[in-house]
């Protein structure tokens, strides 16, 4: 054990005095938290639209404004034109509906005149960003036939009371998922890269020095070797993964599930580390096969940031049950009994990285 | 000759080892007794690093035999590896740490915590060096504190491959002084160099290798007077104001022609001439050593 104790402080110390590593990763870890506080902690929820309805009186147009239970936030403007010019410049409204005069009059209850069956239809113009998104295209499609039931005093096709609407999973209404939370797996995986390309440069030039011959020359055996190097790798990944967690709020849910899934991932990127330090010759070489490795392990945490269910093959990646869990537990705050498959999928991906790791590296060691 | 009572430290039989279908060793016996220098000579790719490597327990030999202290290798590994020392041909030290770092780490690996480093710096000639990282040594610098660090654990067998090569002639003379301390110690030293000088003036005994076969293994006297040639170089002035020359081999009939030569007018110079080792070599092997 002095063995393995005495090879992980020489490479802590090693670490220390490298001073691209230490730069990038106290630059980084203070980076990270940086612009983890800059991005909004908070998420506008209305989608500002644009209203052009002339002859409305202004103490309804004021309730009208004021109104945002449908999810938009309405602003009226008094042309068609005004309104087209807002809606083009897409600064104060990505969307806008164009009525024509008296549209809403029967609704609002300004005439009790009926509608005129041979009357011509009034047309709406439904003014559109070209960046809005689908779903706010579809909803305000959604609102504009829902006046127009209205107008003719036809009921919805559906019923939808209160009582009946389920959330499922914790209800995020009102405190959505920010984007500051969305890229905390990314941040973390950010983290754990680095440090995967530290120990793999770290194992890199001990095999090119052949300091390791030196080491194996003594008492020191290769299984000692790979134990310091598992240790310093996984304890400097999991240490910086940890702090930035803190920092970032991270384990303020589940703190206990978050550090293991941290573990875990320390644990598969040291494997990673100890492979690419093994098969790479010198710097630059180690620099290729860590971006090599980079890109495939980076996807399922890009991929929780943007909506919607990730692509099958993305969801058996290495990383994509670190980044689920990290995901899940600060969106609906998922616990163990929901996260276990991931938890271990995830420990199956470390294990099996530093068993392939490990057998490179005593292959080279051996061959050094 | 080795006297035959002395403990031997390493016997080695009938070593073989081939990097796939290359074959690097091809039988290689030896022994190595205390006290002894015994010197390994040969060209790149003769075998003599591959032989070390099995020797010190870096890899494990395809046939054949490695007894250390009399313990075998490798299945006694560690425990030979801790009364082991070693020298590498290239300077494998961390440059990120001190010297003193260096050799603490090593110390540790062996069990060692209660070493006097400075003694052990100042003996390679690196006082007052000691707390400078290493990447800031000179070349003879790394190379003396990478035989401290093979001192690190006073060993019994010290194994040095090519510790002098390009090395300045103060840090050589200082290494090699150290290898003859050692061996007067007690410890077994084998050397591989390819430097001829150098084999000729430390080594007890000589092996010279090539293509992974001992061709010849004996004190450098005995193995220049059985292969190489030894003669007397006569140089006299002559008549028409020239300087002749003349190797008289010295064989049965150089008595009488070395008088003829010695009494005739215009003697300049006499030299007495025996083989190099080098000679040797092109006689075993039938090529130089470079």
């Amino acid at each position: 054990m002095d063995r393995v104790l005495a090879i992980a402080a020489k490479d802590l110390r090693l670490f220390a005095r490298d001073r691209f590593f230490t730069l990038v990763t106290a630059l980084g870890l203070a980076f990270y938290a940086i612009v983890f506080w800059l991005l909004p902690a908070t998420v506008e929820e209305s989608v500002p639209v644009g209203l052009h309805l002339p002859g409305l009186p202004q103490q309804v147009l004021e309730s009208v404004t004021d109104n945002t239970d449908q999810g938009f936030a309405l602003t009226v403007y008094p042309s068609s034109q005004a309104l087209e010019d807002a809606v083009r410049e897409g600064e104060q409204v990505v969307a806008g509906l164009d009525l024509p005069a008296g549209f809403l009059d029967p609704a609002l209850g300004i005439t009790d005149a009926a509608p005129d069956p041979d009357a011509a239809t009034p047309t709406v113009r439904l003014l559109l960003a070209g960046d809005v998104p689908p779903a706010v295209r579809d909803a305000l499609s959604g609102v504009v036939r829902e006046l127009a039931l209205t107008l003719t005093g036809q009921p919805p096709p559906v019923d939808l009371p209160p009582e009946e609407e389920l959330v499922l999973g914790v209800d995020r209404a009102g405190d959505p998922v920010t984007v500051r939370e969305q890229l905390r797996p990314l941040l973390v995986f950010f983290v754990l890269l680095v440090e995967m390309f530290a120990l793999a440069s770290l194992v890199a030039s001990e095999l090119t020095q052949r300091t390791i011959t030196a080491v194996l020359s003594t008492p020191a055996r290769v299984v000692d070797v790979l134990a310091a190097k598992t240790l310093v790798g996984t304890g400097l990944a999991f240490v910086q993964a940890a702090l930035l967690a803190a920092v970032t709020l991270m384990l303020a849910s589940r703190p206990g599930l978050v550090l293991l899934a941290l573990l875990l991932g320390a644990v598969l990127v040291t494997g990673l580390g100890l492979l690419v330090g093994s098969l790479g010759q010198d710097f630059l070489t180690t620099v290729f096969l860590s971006v090599l490795f980079f890109v495939p392990l980076a996807i399922p945490a890009f991929a929780v940031l943007f909506p919607g269910s990730p692509a099958g093959w993305v969801q058996v990646l290495p990383t994509a049950g670190l980044a689920e869990i990290l995901a899940r537990v600060a969106a609906d705050a998922a616990g163990w009994g929901e996260l276990w498959p991931q938890l271990a999928q995830l420990a199956g991906w470390g294990v099996l990285a530093w068993v392939i790791g490990a057998a490179v590296l005593r292959r080279r060691v051996v061959r050094a | 000759m080795v006297p035959a009572d002395r403990d031997l430290v390493v016997r080695t039989q009938d070593l073989r080892f081939a990097y796939g279908r290359r074959v690097a060793v091809a039988g290689v016996s030896f022994t190595l007794a205390r006290g002894e220098i015994l010197g390994f000579l040969g060209p790149n790719g003769a075998g003599k690093s591959t032989t070390i490597k099995m020797l010190i327990g870096l890899l494990p030999p395809d046939a054949g035999s490695i007894e250390v202290l009399g313990l075998p290798m490798p299945a006694r590994q560690r425990e030979i590896q801790a009364r082991l020392g070693v020298v590498f041909e290239e300077k494998n030290l961390y440059p990120n740490l001190t010297g003193r770092e260096n050799l603490t780490f090593f110390a540790r690996l062996f069990g060692r915590h209660d070493l006097d480093l400075d003694a052990l710096l100042e003996r390679v000639g690196l006082a007052g060096r000691g707390d400078d990282r290493v990447h800031g040594y000179s070349k003879g610098m790394r190379q003396r504190l990478t035989v401290a660090r093979a001192l690190l654990n006073r060993p019994d067998v010290l194994v040095l491959d090519e510790p002098t090569d390009g090395l300045d002639p103060v840090s050589a003379r200082s290494i090699r002084s150290i290898v003859r301390e050692e061996a007067a110690r007690g410890a077994g030293v084998l050397l591989t160099t390819h430097d001829m000088h150098e084999a000729d003036g430390l080594s007890d005994r000589v092996a010279f290798l090539n293509e992974g076969r001992i061709l010849a293994l004996d004190t450098p006297e005995a193995l220049k007077l059985r292969h190489g040639e030894r003669a007397v170089r006569v140089r006299r002035r002559v008549d028409d104001g020239g300087v002749q020359e003349t190797v008289v081999p010295l064989d049965g009939a150089a008595g009488e022609r070395l008088r003829t030569l010695v009494g005739s007018e215009g003697l300049l110079t006499i030299h007495t001439e025996e083989a190099t080792l080098e000679d040797v070599f092109v006689d075993l092997a039938g090529r130089r050593l470079e």
